[in-house]
């Protein structure tokens, strides 16, 4: 019992830290039609910023942390203004193929400025596990939890309330529309990616602080798409539901899996999980399902 | 405008042919024989370089058909790859086949397995495609580096050379001239699949798939032989990676390659014959000018950060994508086109 609970707080956690990373995608895709596939690459990239700021320029918490953010944004705003912007009207495969190309760069960048192969963060939050009830879970996992509920409480906020956030869901409604409105499209745009990269930011950083640095992030930003894959790719309802879920798939599946199937099965079940999807439910659990017409 | 002024088509024949008229077989038999004496021009070191461009070329190639002809994008076409050059490892290795064969059967394999991955291209497109596909990548890779009683886990396996009939291709020279051969029989044979039937399907279904539903394409079928041709091709490469560098393992078929081929036939240009050749010779070239300078800048420039070898081509590989989709998408085989037309021209501009 026991190691059921330790799975599913542990799988929740980890589902969330996915759900932050997916949004990440969603951002994106629902202001500008654009599908990131560079989101492994930028959630690597923030990580490793963050190792630079911490541990090689040795900069406090407080000081680094907010560096990184900042770091994100201009990421944000340089990816939208220099490569997507001149791509705006393109067909749907080059916008997707110049996110790939992105996404090499990005990792050879990294290559280049970060050599080592894997590094681990210095301790972001206290050592002392928790137990709670039977199960013993350390506190990284309850902390990027917490910090992934507050992101998304700030989030439904600003998209409720804020007029940039209207803007950008209607936006996402219908850009021409919102285009003879008078609301500035490129800057909603450029926005959006500002907000793709924080929010990559911050999951990588949660997520390497419980794993560590390596090139096996930009997997984990694949395996976050199994999250936008079953919530259906235009809903943030959707994502915030179904990753929860696939982190619960992921240990709870590893968990009692394993004996049964070859090791390591944890890191094919989001893909598995992406398959299963496509064959049953294409568009996801909340995904709009749109009718077309020649 | 793509005959020289002058040339005329009297036959349909000729006007079906590829290559129509004497400057143009010319001009192929100088490139073949060019081809064909590689080996007496070039050492070990250089004709390794050209099989590795062979073997890009068919994969390539497939890719092409599939993504570039038919429209659905596929970001596995290495996992696709690995499948091939695992069957044909196995079929060889393990049930002592014939190497023919078991090409064959790496072709036919990979390309099942691609038309049970290519299932969902009938509700989806686009972006969705894109994630099955590279869901496919990781399952594929993750299920050959784990069967390990089957193919050697993590490790690998040894593969036995090519063989036909009593000649085994053990020399690289040899190797060469199977890879070529190949390669060109994959070529002449993607170019004539994109002028049937078949091919001109594939275009109406990559322009607008409910259009050509409505014109009486059978989507199921067309998509999915789509989907078997292209993972076909990737079969026959990956078969040929493993009997030529006699070892294979998961390693060999990493995401970021399935990304390079898009990217190859970005560079080279989508829906062409020629794209994916000079796709492939672009981005492998590059490669190896990378590896050769890289080193000699290293210690040239000692201010040069200590990952700048490892880190630099993909950087590079990367912006070369992106500036080809922003500056020219339709690839380097229009920059030909154009150049051609401009030659044919001349001295008149128009």
């Amino acid at each position: 019992m026991g190691e059921l609970l330790q799975f599913t707080i542990t799988g929740l956690s980890l589902g969330v830290i996915y759900t932050l990373i997916a949004l990440a995608f969603v951002v994106v895709w629902k202001s500008s039609g654009v599908a990131n596939l560079a989101l492994g690459q930028l959630v690597l990239v923030c990580s490793w910023f963050t190792y630079g700021m911490l541990s090689q320029a040795g900069l406090p918490v407080w000081a680094g942390l907010p560096l990184v953010v900042i770091f994100a944004l201009l990421l944000g705003w340089v990816i939208e203004r220099v490569v997507l912007r001149p791509l705006i009207a393109q067909p749907i495969l080059a916008l997707i193929t110049v996110t790939l190309g992105l996404g090499y760069f990005l990792q050879g960048l990294v290559g280049i400025v970060w050599p080592q192969s894997l590094v681990r963060l210095p301790r972001l939050f206290p050592e002392q596990p928790i137990h709670v009830g039977p199960a013993v879970v350390s506190q990284e996992y309850l902390w990027a939890a917490v910090i992934s509920l507050l992101l998304f409480g700030l989030l439904t906020l600003y998209f409720r309330y804020n007029k940039m956030g209207v803007a950008m869901r209607a936006t996402a409604d219908d850009q021409k529309a919102v285009q003879a409105c008078g609301i500035p499209v490129t800057r909603i745009f450029s926005q959006s990616w500002m907000f793709a990269c924080v929010l990559a930011a911050v999951g990588g950083v949660l997520i390497s602080s419980i794993g560590n640095v390596s090139n096996g992030l930009v997997q984990t930003g694949l395996q976050a798409f199994s999250v936008v894959i079953l919530g259906g790719l235009d809903s943030f309802l959707g994502a915030i539901l179904a990753g929860p879920i696939i982190g619960l798939a992921e240990t709870i599946g590893s968990g009692y899996l394993a004996p049964l199937t070859w090791n390591g099965v944890r890191e094919v079940i989001p893909f598995v999980i992406i398959i299963i999807v496509m064959f049953v439910k294409p568009y996801g659990l909340f995904g709009e399902r749109r009718i077309e017409r020649i | 405008m793509d005959l020289p002024a002058g040339t005329r088509n009297y036959t349909y024949a000729q006007d079906m042919a590829i290559f129509r008229t004497k400057t143009h077989w010319f001009l192929l038999l100088v490139l073949l024989v060019f081809l064909f004496t590689a080996p007496v021009w070039f050492g070990n070191y250089w004709l390794s370089v050209a099989n590795l461009i062979g073997i890009t070329i068919i994969a390539v190639t497939g890719l092409n058909l599939l993504t570039g002809y038919c429209g659905q994008l596929s970001i596995g076409q290495a996992g696709f790859m690995a499948v091939g050059a695992y069957t044909s490892a196995v079929l060889v290795g393990r049930f002592n086949l014939p190497f023919p064969v078991a090409i064959l059967c790496a072709g036919v394999g990979a390309g099942l397995v691609g038309m049970l991955f290519g299932i969902p291209s009938l509700r989806v497109r686009g972006f969705y495609l894109a994630i099955s596909t590279i869901a496919a990548q990781f399952i594929i890779v993750w299920v050959v580096s784990h069967w390990t009683n089957l193919t050697g886990g993590f490790s690998g396996m040894e593969v036995k050379p090519a063989s036909i009939g009593g000649f085994v291709f053990r020399s690289q020279a040899s190797e060469y001239f199977l890879i070529l051969g190949i390669t060109i029989a994959a070529v002449f044979v993607a170019k004539n699949i994109a002028r049937t039937r078949t091919g001109r399907a594939f275009v109406a279904i990559r322009d607008n798939d409910l259009a050509a539903e409505t014109l009486g394409i059978n989507l199921f079928r067309y998509k999915l032989t789509a989907f078997f041709v292209g993972c076909f091709y990737a079969g026959i490469a990956g078969s040929l990676l493993a009997h030529t560098s006699r070892s294979v393992s998961a390693d060999y078929f990493p995401f970021m390659d399935s990304v390079l081929f898009i990217g190859m036939i970005i560079i080279g240009g989508l829906g062409t014959t020629l794209g994916p050749i000079l796709g492939a010779v672009f981005l492998r070239l590059l490669d190896v000018l990378v590896t050769k300078l890289s080193p000699w800048l290293q210690s040239a420039f000692p201010g040069l950060p200590p990952g700048f070898t490892s880190g630099i081509a993909p950087m590079l590989f990367g912006l070369v994508i992106v500036l080809f989709l922003v500056f020219e998408p339709r690839g380097m085989s229009h920059r030909w086109q154009l150049l051609k037309a401009a030659y044919r021209y001349w001295p008149f501009s128009y």
